[in-house]
């Protein structure tokens, strides 16, 4: 009669860390890896979003239509410059913000929780406020007139495309700064405080230190951010998505997210929708791939 | 172990699979019937029907009854997804033009004659005006009973008239043409900034009160084969430049950024002289400001015709009651047999709510000609075409608002946006 061989050290090691990890797993099954796979099946079907209709099986038509449709890459151009316009201002003003909070001796933690108050509150709640502030007889608009002693200029921060997008990316920025500063913050104090003594025996000014100390041993942090900030922009939904409830004009802010929605809930044509969701998950994931590429060649040991 | 370990994971990401494959069915029932109801806000309805259904939970012990409202820009989507969930609400009530894709596609139970109180679906058919349930009915069978039926005319501020030097009676628009001379007497700015409007568009709803518009001048949005988008290119580019000369650039009378017209007019804050809809705005109007409701400040007008134009109204559209046809069939006929008993007090609902059963007997009776300018609303129904509802109206109504958006906001030429709009809508009809 054979033994049963008793479980190694490390055999016990891995049951219970597959123990451990299971939940996590399970999670992401039923609320990621499911729907991912599942939009990846509907997007080769002609199904309807309220039907009864079995769906039939059409390969990869849906796919040729997106790719053929003025609104879909209308919608790319819109991310696009959504992306872009947000994530530029929020990689470099959210460092600039950070090394201005971290170097003030006093109310250094208020200023973090000031800055960071914007991202727990609601999307939709932060773009409802937004859009009574934007509206012609709005708050911005009394502002900068007060401001440049005008009276009655009227910005079109919600009635002219350039406007609604730049409206769209302000609402967006200042939601989410102190978010990054924050994790900018949490670098800063990673870089051990050694160095900049060292550089200040050296005769190191304080330029110098940013440009030389600074910049160079936040860059995994500065790529997480740029990263994060980008992937965080392209699922941008709620502003626009009120916005253009409101009253605003559709085309300029009609971000993918959006067009997926409308595509779903509007037109009833949940493949297609289907199809830009897959679209958006591939360009997310290429960017994700090349976070972890980059921050693999550009780790930062002190 | 790595064997077992690679099974236990293919289970564990399998598992969801299951779980959702298996989808929400109807269960049986087991105990009392707990129906659901969604419906749009109206703080007025809502107070009658819950009353409804607090006497018919007494009258029907095993049936109880969850009401519950959605704002009216939400409850479309809310519904869509329950139906797309398979976790729609028993019964459910929305504008025509909405509903119509639920019942074409096979989500709307027909009446059940017995548990509404009728022998046959001609008796239902006979009960209300002519044609008032042909959106609803389908070889024969009516498929959702009328809780309203509403078109819209312009109510108008005498006071803001007054102001401008206008004498209501006389000077009201009775063209398009005029509601742009009559908005330019009335608006004020501070600056480029409105501060009051004369009239102003009910955006978003282009269907029901823009369409109208376009037909005056002989164009249409689909041909009568079904098979041409857009027809009479003219008529729309003219539409849509009228629209682009009355937004902000052009003479800046009014724009969709602005705070919508009907949410600030019933306040008679000397912010808006003229804005469309129901008759149902007069029992909010009177819950909002009973003070203005009852003087004589107000008024409403018809629905202005574009000069040398036809005469069309404002389009009518009906909110039908309908039960969901992917419930039991005990849970169909408890629901009919509460949507029955609800509508059975249709002057209740034109009293306190002005709400408008199609019925002879309503529309004839003291309560309905009693209510102020009431006639103005039946005499633009008799003529008034039903709003366009099909399978696509939802996509059809957001891609005319997006030309209109286009022209007025976004400086883009009428005739450019009419090619862009034809070409999409064809797409739709196509599809």
């Amino acid at each position: 009669m054979k033994l049963k061989a008793k479980p190694s050290y490390e055999q016990k090691k891995a049951r219970w860390g597959w123990i451990f990890v299971s939940p996590g797993i399970v999670f992401f099954s039923i609320f990621s890896f499911f729907p991912i796979l599942n939009a990846f099946w509907t997007s080769l079907l002609n199904k309807k979003l309220v039907s009864l209709k079995k769906a039939n099986f059409v390969g990869l038509t849906n796919y040729i239509k997106i790719l053929t449709n003025y609104d879909f890459w209308n919608s790319m151009k819109a991310t696009l410059v959504f992306t872009v316009g947000c994530f530029i201002p929020l990689v470099i003003i959210g460092l600039v913000l950070a090394i201005f909070i971290h170097s003030r001796k006093r109310f250094n933690r208020s200023l973090q929780l000031v800055y960071y108050s914007p991202a727990v509150l609601s999307s939709v709640v932060a773009a409802l406020i937004w859009f009574l502030m934007l509206q012609p007889t709005g708050l911005l608009n009394q502002t900068l007139n007060t401001l440049f002693s005008t009276s009655g200029v009227d910005y079109k921060w919600l009635a002219s495309g350039p406007m609604v997008r730049l409206s769209t990316i302000i609402v967006y920025f200042w939601k989410y700064i102190g978010y990054f500063a924050i994790l900018y913050i949490t670098g800063i104090g990673k870089i051990p405080t050694a160095i900049y003594e060292a550089a200040t025996i050296d005769g190191a000014n304080g330029w110098n230190q940013f440009k030389l100390i600074t910049i160079p041993l936040l860059k995994p942090t500065t790529l997480m951010v740029s990263i994060m900030a980008m992937i965080q922009c392209l699922k941008t939904f709620s502003t626009q998505y009120l916005f253009t409830q409101s009253g605003a004009p559709s085309a300029p802010i009609n971000v993918i997210t959006l067009n997926i929605y409308n595509t779903a809930m509007r037109d009833n044509n949940l493949s297609r929708a289907s199809v830009m969701s897959v679209i958006l998950f591939l360009i997310m994931l290429l960017l994700t791939i090349v976070q972890f590429k980059t921050s693999k060649s550009d780790d930062v040991s002190f | 172990m790595k064997k077992m370990m690679f099974v236990l994971m293919l289970c564990i990401i399998a598992s969801p699979l299951v779980l959702f494959a298996a989808g929400t069915k109807d269960a049986k029932a087991t105990g009392p019937i707990e129906l659901t109801i969604w419906t749009h806000e109206d703080v007025n309805r809502k107070a009658i029907e819950e009353k409804y259904i607090k006497e018919f939970e007494a009258q029907n012990p095993n049936i109880k009854v969850k009401y519950v409202v959605y704002p009216s820009t939400e409850i479309h989507k809310v519904i869509q997804a329950g139906f797309a969930a398979k976790n729609g609400p028993d019964i459910f009530n929305l504008e025509i033009q909405k509903a119509y894709p639920f019942l074409a596609e096979g989500f709307v139970a027909p009446v059940d004659l017995a548990s509404a109180g009728y022998k046959s679906h001609n008796e239902i058919l006979n009960s209300y005006m002519a044609g008032m349930l042909d959106p609803v009915t389908v070889d024969g069978k009516v498929y959702g009973l009328p809780l309203e039926l509403t078109n819209w005319a312009i109510y108008l501020n005498k006071k803001i008239f007054r102001d401008a030097g206008l004498d209501a009676n006389k000077d009201y628009p009775k063209t398009w043409e005029e509601v742009m001379t009559v908005s330019e007497k009335i608006v004020k700015r501070d600056g480029s900034i409105i501060t009051r409007r004369g009239f102003d568009f009910r955006y978003g709803d282009y269907l029901i009160s823009w369409l109208p518009m376009v037909e005056q001048l002989g164009g249409k949005l689909i041909s009568d084969d079904g098979k041409t988008a857009i027809v009479n290119k003219d008529a729309w580019v003219k539409v849509l430049q009228y629209m682009a000369d009355f937004g902000p650039n052009g003479k800046n009378l009014g724009s969709p950024t602005y705070t919508a017209a009907r949410k600030v007019f019933d306040n008679d804050n000397n912010e808006i002289a003229m804005h469309l809809s129901g008759l149902y705005q007069e029992q909010r109007m009177a819950s909002a400001n009973p003070d203005f409701f009852n003087s004589d400040d107000w008024m409403v007008i018809p629905y202005p015709t574009f000069a040398g134009g036809k005469q069309v109204p404002n389009t009518y559209y009906g909110h039908y009651y309908m039960v969901n046809s992917q419930v039991s069939k005990e849970r169909q006929q408890a629901a009919w047999k509460l949507v029955s008993f609800m509508l059975s007090h249709g002057e209740e609902y034109l009293e306190k709510v002005a709400l408008v059963q199609p019925t002879n007997t309503l529309f004839n009776s003291a309560t309905f000609k009693n209510m102020p300018f009431s006639k103005v609303f039946k005499d633009e129904l008799e003529i008034a075409p039903v709003v366009y509802y099909g399978e696509a109206s939802q996509q059809i109504n957001d891609l005319i608002k997006e030309a209109i958006e286009s022209v007025m906001l976004n400086k883009v030429a009428p005739a450019r946006a009419v090619d862009t709009l034809q070409t999409k809508v064809q797409e739709v009809l196509d599809n």
